[in-house]
């Protein structure tokens, strides 16, 4: 009896205790050993120090380009639970573009300056580094947008070799399916006045909109599978993880967002054949680097029918659309994602990497 | 042993009951949050407090732009230009530097080799240093 009761006491105490760590402290995130090797403004490139012997690693670098509005150490959240860790374990050289947090004097940049001035002079750096002419490209929610621009625009010509988009929101055909078309709804939302009051996007906003699309999962869900599984250190180690990175978001600069409302949630112009940046046209035609095109199948972010249709519009003779379960992080950053998504996107890659 | 040895749970019973009446909350709140009429009411309520946000922030700025001016001081407007004036110093100095070594790189076949990042090379935008320690993404 008196060592149920004390049982009892100890994982009470032990439940408190993390409930008051996960609360009240961030957990260690973005570990893998990386060095910054190019910096323009805010945005940084990073190098992941290989773990393998360069003999022994795959010849062709690939580059990670994750979204304006969250941080990147999502792609290389905890050990053990690591895309990056995973990649460079396999013999990857391995490279990320972070685009750091913009201040009000970023408002202005679009995606023209994404597109066009970051990624190219990044590309050109890390080719230098690498000594390799061709790369590889991944690219996971808008990080997947500006890379497929980027690839329709200056892959052929700068030795993209292939392309691997995750989450990609590109096609706004259906509104009916995308939730957040009908939060940006011209009738309901104006886009202009948001950035009149605020210069950029702010982090707030963002999150709140992406968590109403599921209110109560995201407000009080998260949170009841806390308490649950307080007693886990397992569960509790990765929610910890997750939870500091979901609340680290930061603004996206105003420039690039509202092309993002106007040119793509209500213009629907890339997928249109209309969609210009800084005076080019966008002709996916021209991407004809090999494309991994990843649909998450319970993504209520991206719905599936946002990227499907990207397989008949681009020139890429190699192309392959692989559906995976999961939903938008969770596809990428999940606990089932290590034995799901990243074994199929890396062997992938790497029959194109050497 | 079973599940039928181990009695009633009433811990059990408590989640269930709040797992099905978070479902029926979900489906509620997810049918309602999607609806147009709740992007139109939503709409509604934020225009004039963005409105505001966006006079109150006009205002602060002339007055500040006023009282630095008096001060003889940069305005906040000055300023911005400066830090995107400097990001195209940076640009225009980052095409410099791969120009450079692209010359180098013709000039001399053993500077073919792939520059590796431990070796500064000496220019602006590039970064030295190992970052051996584990860095959080803070840091970044």
């Amino acid at each position: 009896m008196a060592e149920n009761a004390m049982g009892m006491i100890e994982k009470l105490t032990t439940m408190v205790d993390n409930l008051v760590k996960v609360t009240t402290t961030e957990a260690p995130i973005g570990q893998t050993p990386r060095q910054a090797i190019w910096r323009l403004n805010k945005a940084t490139l990073y190098r992941y120090t290989p773990v393998k012997p360069a003999e022994e690693r795959h010849r062709t670098p690939l580059l990670l380009i994750f979204a304006l509005m969250n941080k990147s150490s999502i792609l290389d959240l905890r050990p053990g639970n690591s895309f990056v860790e995973h990649m460079v374990n396999k013999g990857y050289d391995l490279y990320l573009l972070d685009w750091g947090i913009p201040g009000p004097e970023d408002a202005h940049l679009d995606l023209g300056d994404y597109v066009l001035e970051y990624i190219p002079r990044a590309i050109r750096k890390m080719k230098q580094v690498s000594g390799s002419e061709t790369f590889n490209l991944l690219g996971w929610c808008i990080g997947a947008m500006l890379s497929t621009l980027y690839a329709s625009l200056r892959g052929h010509s700068e030795g993209l070799r292939s392309l691997i988009l995750l989450t990609a929101p590109l096609d706004f055909t259906d509104k009916e399916q995308i939730s957040l078309a009908r939060m940006t709804d011209e009738r309901y939302f104006d886009v202009d006045r948001v950035l009149q009051a605020f210069g950029n996007m702010p982090a707030g906003l963002i999150d709140y909109g992406a968590k109403m699309l599921k209110p109560v999962e995201n407000f009080v869900g998260g949170y009841t599978r806390l308490l649950d599984n307080l007693d886990n250190p397992k569960v509790v180690e990765s929610w910890h993880a997750m939870n500091t990175w979901v609340i680290d978001a930061i603004p996206l600069p105003g420039g690039a967002y509202r092309q993002f409302i106007v040119d793509f949630y209500r213009g629907n112009k890339l997928m249109n054949g209309t969609l210009s940046i800084r005076g080019e046209k966008v002709d996916l035609k021209e991407l004809k680097a090999s494309l991994l095109n990843v649909i998450a199948e319970d993504d209520h972010i991206t719905p599936p029918c946002q990227s499907a249709r990207l397989m008949e519009k681009v020139g890429s003779a190699d192309k392959l659309e692989l559906r995976v379960p999961g939903g938008h992080i969770g596809v990428m950053a999940g606990s089932g994602a290590s034995k799901g998504t990243w074994p199929k996107v890396e062997s992938w890659i790497a029959a194109r990497s050497d | 042993m079973s599940e039928k040895d181990k009695g009633f749970d009433v811990l059990k019973l408590v989640r269930d009951a709040r797992d099905g009446s978070m479902d029926a909350w979900a489906k509620l709140t997810l049918n309602l949050t999607s609806s147009h009429e709740y992007q139109r009411l939503q709409g509604f309520f934020v225009k004039p407090v963005l409105l505001a946000i966006a006079l109150v922030r006009k205002a602060t700025d002339s007055t500040m732009s006023g009282v630095l001016g008096n001060l003889n001081m940069p305005s906040r407007d000055e300023v911005l230009g400066i830090s995107q004036r400097l990001t195209h110093i940076e640009m225009a100095l980052d095409d410099l530097a791969a120009g450079l070594d692209q010359l180098r790189r013709t000039a001399s076949p053993s500077a073919n080799r792939p520059q590796r990042p431990s070796g500064s090379s000496g220019r602006g935008s590039d970064v030295a240093g190992e970052n051996r320690a584990p860095i959080s993404a803070k840091e970044a």
